[in-house]
């Protein structure tokens, strides 16, 4: 093959790359990722009347968020702690997101993934996790309590 | 046979141009799948959303939609240049390739378009289910196949979809492997393919930044006067299909380019081969290019059509300055939200309010756009119930700019007063 007719070769790809050089481009800022948007609003967990007692209440709260195209309006578990001043904390394992569950026997919570334990106050007793259950913002209005829900992953990019 | 010389050597080039226009029509459809979600209440959001929010989405759209037809034009082209070179003999395969890849890119335009699920992929579902029931002896059994039951339906879409993006590229991609292991890449592609290729693709670049993938109003917002218009390689069917009485479409539309196809794939083991295929190639040009100006004069003449379709095109360009409406997913076993301390939302509000000022009230954040809050907005000056209704009314003479339109022609009094009592009491 003389200089000329590789050269010729190159030379005739060039305009394959620039479609893909040009779509690829294009493509990087078409996929890139867009954060959630949660909203900051104050969601019902329960009457505070109903909040008596030493053990922690699970409650379920309804939150929205913009995800990409949607709204979406899902539900989490949350559990209050009446023994703490009605504390709120999420469910999610500070792990790796797993949902803890409350055990009255041994009076602790337990992760069901990596055996991670949790006392009645949400602090770590042991296992993998690194920190206690995480505390929702909380406020009392008109007999009320509200919560302002974030997930783990806006719980910890703080 | 590859000429080496003079304009014969540019006229092969069609082998170039055919696979850099499938390779962007590959690269765009697996750009789109990342975000289009096949089903009847999801497909019109999630083709507004590439079209409005995502970065380079309208242009991506727009290259896969008009690509699709510069794409068939090209590979008819390509099997004409075939027929003047007479490779029904010399390289048989390559001829029944190319014929079967214009059957093959026909049948990705003609599914593809049902995909957004606005009003004219609507339509144009509509006549493939009339096309195929009208069909002789199968038709009833063909229709039921297509549709994947006895109506059109999300099961329909997915079917229209799956046929889109995963058997007919395969099949494509069968052809196109198969034509690239019969001969060098060297050969199949020389300089002057790359030099043609490149333009085609840069005028298509060029034509797509400028004119968006057209988008109607979605299936079920369409009006009674919406008149549905098939992308440009199909308009010689829609116009045929003026012509001919009912039964009879299906003949036109389905079973002689079927027929017409198959000749052409056999047509190396026919006698009269120069005959047949060049009558029947010069048939089909003369019957495009008649329909096809018919179709487009047509549609000019008529001032009732002519000002109907002035009156969509003005529609879809409003619609495009209007934001994004997204969707709302709901992934609660229990109903009881937030808004139910205040009393549940209005429906007329969830149905015209909340996308954009949240389901209660919280307000919204659209990349740049940001939607305000209604919560405590009775704390505000000009906003008792009486005024809440006449900014939904005129909501200029409130000093709001757009995206908030008015909604006198969409809600009677009744029901903006009802959505003017439910906010005044939201509280934050």
């Amino acid at each position: 093959m003389t200089f000329e007719t590789s050269r010729r070769s190159f030379l005739k790809f060039l305009p394959l790359a620039a479609v893909f050089a040009s779509i690829g481009g294009a493509a990087f800022r078409f996929l890139r990722p867009r954060l959630s948007a949660a909203t900051d609003a104050w969601l019902d967990v329960a009457s505070v009347s109903e909040l008596t007692g030493p053990q922690p209440i699970s409650r379920k709260i309804v939150a929205e968020q913009i995800t990409g195209w949607a709204i979406t309006t899902e539900e989490h578990n949350v559990f209050v702690l009446p023994a703490k001043n009605n504390q709120v904390v999420s469910a999610i394992c500070p792990h790796e997101g797993c949902e803890v569950a409350w055990e009255q026997n041994t009076n602790r919570f337990s992760c069901p993934c990596h055996e991670s334990y949790f006392a009645a106050d949400g602090s770590r007793i042991s296992g993998p996790a690194a920190r206690g259950l995480d505390p929702l913002p909380a406020r009392v209005q008109d007999g009320k309590l509200q919560v302002q829900y974030f997930s783990k992953e806006q719980a910890t990019r703080a | 046979m590859r000429s080496n010389t003079g304009i014969h050597a540019w006229l092969q080039t069609t082998t170039g141009i055919v696979a850099v226009l499938l390779a962007v029509q590959f690269l765009t459809g697996v750009l789109l799948a990342f975000y289009y979600v096949p089903s009847v209440d999801h497909a019109y959001t999630t083709v507004s959303f590439i079209e409005k929010v995502v970065s380079s989405g309208s242009w991506i759209r727009s290259l896969h939609h008009y690509g699709s037809q510069w794409l068939t034009v090209f590979v008819f082209l390509h099997v004409i240049r075939l027929f003047w070179t007479s490779a029904y003999v010399t390289n048989k395969i390559q001829w029944i390739l190319a014929v079967l890849l214009l059957g093959l890119v026909m049948a990705a335009g003609g599914t593809g378009y049902s995909l957004p699920w606005d009003a004219r992929a609507f339509f144009s579902t509509r006549v493939a289910e009339g096309l195929v029931a009208g069909l002789p002896f199968a038709g009833r059994i063909a229709r039921l196949w297509v549709l994947g039951g006895s109506e059109i339906s999300t099961v329909t879409l997915s079917r229209f979809f799956a046929l889109h993006v995963l058997v007919i590229p395969a099949l494509i991609g069968i052809a196109v492997v198969w034509r690239l292991y019969r001969s060098q890449i060297a050969e199949l592609f020389g300089s002057r393919d790359a030099i043609a290729a490149g333009i085609v693709f840069l005028a298509l670049a060029f034509w797509t930044l400028k004119h968006p993938a057209p988008l109607g109003p979605s299936a079920v917002e369409a009006g009674a006067d919406y008149l549905p218009r098939p992308g440009a390689q199909f308009l010689w069917l829609y116009q045929s299909l003026k012509y001919v009485p009912g039964g009879l479409g299906s003949v036109v539309g389905v079973v002689l380019p079927g027929i017409v196809l198959a000749v052409l794939v056999g047509l190396p083991w026919l006698k009269r081969q120069r005959l047949i295929a060049g009558s029947l190639l010069s048939i089909g040009v003369v019957l495009v290019v008649i329909m096809t100006t018919a179709q487009y004069f047509g549609d000019r003449r008529d001032p009732k059509t002519a000002r109907q379709l002035a009156k969509q095109v003005a529609a879809e360009e409003a619609w495009r300055r209007e934001p994004f409406t997204p969707a709302m997913i709901t992934l609660a076993a229990t109903s009881t939200t937030n808004a139910t301390a205040s009393g549940g939302a209005p429906d007329m509000y969830t149905k015209f309010c909340a996308s954009c000022h949240g389901s209660h009230g919280q307000g919204a954040q659209q990349g740049p756009l940001k939607f305000p809050p209604l919560l405590d907005v009775s704390a505000k000056p000009r906003r008792s119930i009486d005024d809440i209704v006449g900014l939904l009314k005129d909501p200029t003479a409130y000093g709001l700019q757009p995206p908030m339109r008015s909604f006198a022609t969409k809600l009677t009094e009744e029901q903006m007063r009802e959505i003017a009592g439910w906010i005044v009491k939201l509280k934050r």
